[in-house]
């Protein structure tokens, strides 16, 4: 579904990716892990175009991307993407939220949206929030207004950048369920994360990034029992 | 100092008729600046977020000139120039200046509004699949108009009070009327203390109208 190949990407002097291999398998659920300023959240954002990269390809759903010629807007339809921050827009009512770019950049007619609107709205349980404006909610329903908003667009592929980072301990739990929610229903997913418990449950495959590079790629029991790098192993004993 | 309080009385009854005539001169100088700046604004403001080097310059050019002159400067100048060419009323050509003059400090106000839009807005837009055009119109200005209300408010009370100098060409608005009357009667405190609660009055009620409407629209929205 995602294929990164040697991708580098630098900000000024600091190399921040430094040749990385990634293939993400349809319906796969990969949850990248690491230190922070390991690079994870930038190979999220390369993979949505939302940062470009210096050096390597980025191939989506069996195509090629070519920044320069493609129309990345189109692209970015097809890879939804959940912020650590929310990015919910302030102006526009839950439901507003929802439909705003099936209506702008698919053209649907607002009763569809309307009635896919709340359709997601009831998948991530906010049925009762469509009329409200975001400034209303809690964090955790906050997060899963974006996920719905972003499943809005029919995505292939689904990546979360640290979303429930920004969250208080007990809001946490309600996105990470509807997450495990979308994984079993076969959604493709990269997630960035701290929340072990979720990689152990949900993730296919775990990958440890460190300075730039991907260091150790294995299923969530190989990769907490049986760790190969040295790096690896901090990592988990830090977290655990 | 009753006495003083009656001889001001005395100054507003005898005075009233001709400025009640005279503030509608001053705020029709203050709409006309307000919305002649607010277009100007807007054009200059979306030529400084352009990205485009020539449009940015002449957007600072213009933009350090009007801020770095005198207001009296630019009316003088604007008249005398205009009327070089093109016989216009004191009043337009006042009203233009005052437009022209805001139009720097709005496209200012609005450049900062939009820039002040968090850059996640941005990006949850284009990952949507919007592209810069709809995430412009759809997401960032409706953002950056509300942020921008109290310093534009900020800015219309300002040209009101600055209105005043157009009675440097003989625009008979406020100000004008109370230096005539300052002039005419020796009693120049007394005049000038009424021309003051004049703009006070207006300034009160200007403010509160803002209050009003800026409450209306934080309803429900951070």
């Amino acid at each position: 579904m995602i294929i990164g190949e040697n991708i580098h990407k630098s900000f000024g002097d600091l190399e921040v990716l430094k040749g990385v291999d990634l293939h993400v398998q349809p319906q796969e659920v990969v949850v990248l892990v690491g230190v922070s300023g390991s690079g994870k959240s930038t190979l999220l954002r390369c993979f949505n175009f939302l940062e470009m990269i210096n050096e390597g390809s980025i191939t989506i759903d069996g195509k090629k991307v070519d920044p320069k010629k493609d129309n990345l807007t189109k692209i970015r339809a097809e890879v939804g993407m959940v912020f650590q921050h929310f990015n919910l827009f302030p102006h526009k009512t839950v439901l507003e939220n929802v439909i705003e770019a099936p209506i702008t950049v698919k053209k649907m007619n607002k009763e569809k949206a309307k009635k896919l609107g709340r359709e997601l709205l009831e998948k991530v349980g906010l049925s009762d929030k469509a009329d409200v404006y975001p400034s209303k909610l809690s964090g955790g329903q906050k997060q899963r207004v974006a996920i719905a908003r972003s499943l809005a667009m029919e995505p292939k592929v689904m990546l979360f950048d640290e979303p429930t980072s920004a969250l208080d301990p007990e809001l946490v739990g309600e996105v990470l369920q509807v997450m495990k929610q979308l994984a079993e229903e076969g959604m493709t997913m990269v997630v960035v994360t701290h929340e072990m418990k979720f990689a152990k449950e949900v993730a296919d495959r775990i990958i440890m990034i460190d300075q730039g590079t991907i260091i150790e790629s294995a299923d969530p029991q190989n990769f907490f029992g049986n760790p190969q790098h040295e790096r690896t192993r901090q990592f988990i004993q830090l977290v655990e | 100092m009753p006495e003083l309080l009656v001889t001001v009385y005395d100054v507003f009854i005898r005075t009233y008729p001709g400025f009640l005539e005279a503030t509608l001169v001053t705020l029709q100088l203050t709409a006309v600046g307000v919305i002649l700046g607010t277009l100007i604004g807007l054009v200059f403001a979306l030529m400084k977020i352009s990205g485009s080097k020539i449009l940015q310059a002449i957007a600072n050019i213009y933009i350090t000139i009007i801020r770095g002159t005198p207001l009296i400067v630019q009316i003088m100048f604007l008249y005398f120039g205009i009327v070089e060419f093109y016989t216009m009323s004191n009043f337009w050509a006042g009203a233009i200046a005052l437009g022209v003059h805001n139009g720097a400090y709005i496209a200012e106000i609005f450049r900062g509004a939009i820039q002040g839009v968090d850059p996640g807005q941005r990006e949850a837009s284009m990952s949507l699949g919007m592209n810069r055009k709809q995430t412009m119109q759809r997401i960032v200005f409706p953002q950056a108009l509300r942020r921008s209300i109290p310093p534009l408010g900020n800015q219309f009370i300002i040209t009101l009070k600055d209105s005043s100098l157009v009675y440097i060409i003989g625009v008979a608005e406020i100000f004008s009327l109370g230096n005539r009357e300052a002039a005419q009667s020796y009693q120049p405190f007394e005049s000038f203390l009424v021309v003051g609660v004049y703009y006070l009055v207006l300034v009160m009620i200007f403010t509160l109208l803002l209050r009003l409407y800026e409450n209306r629209l934080d309803v429900d929205k951070t």
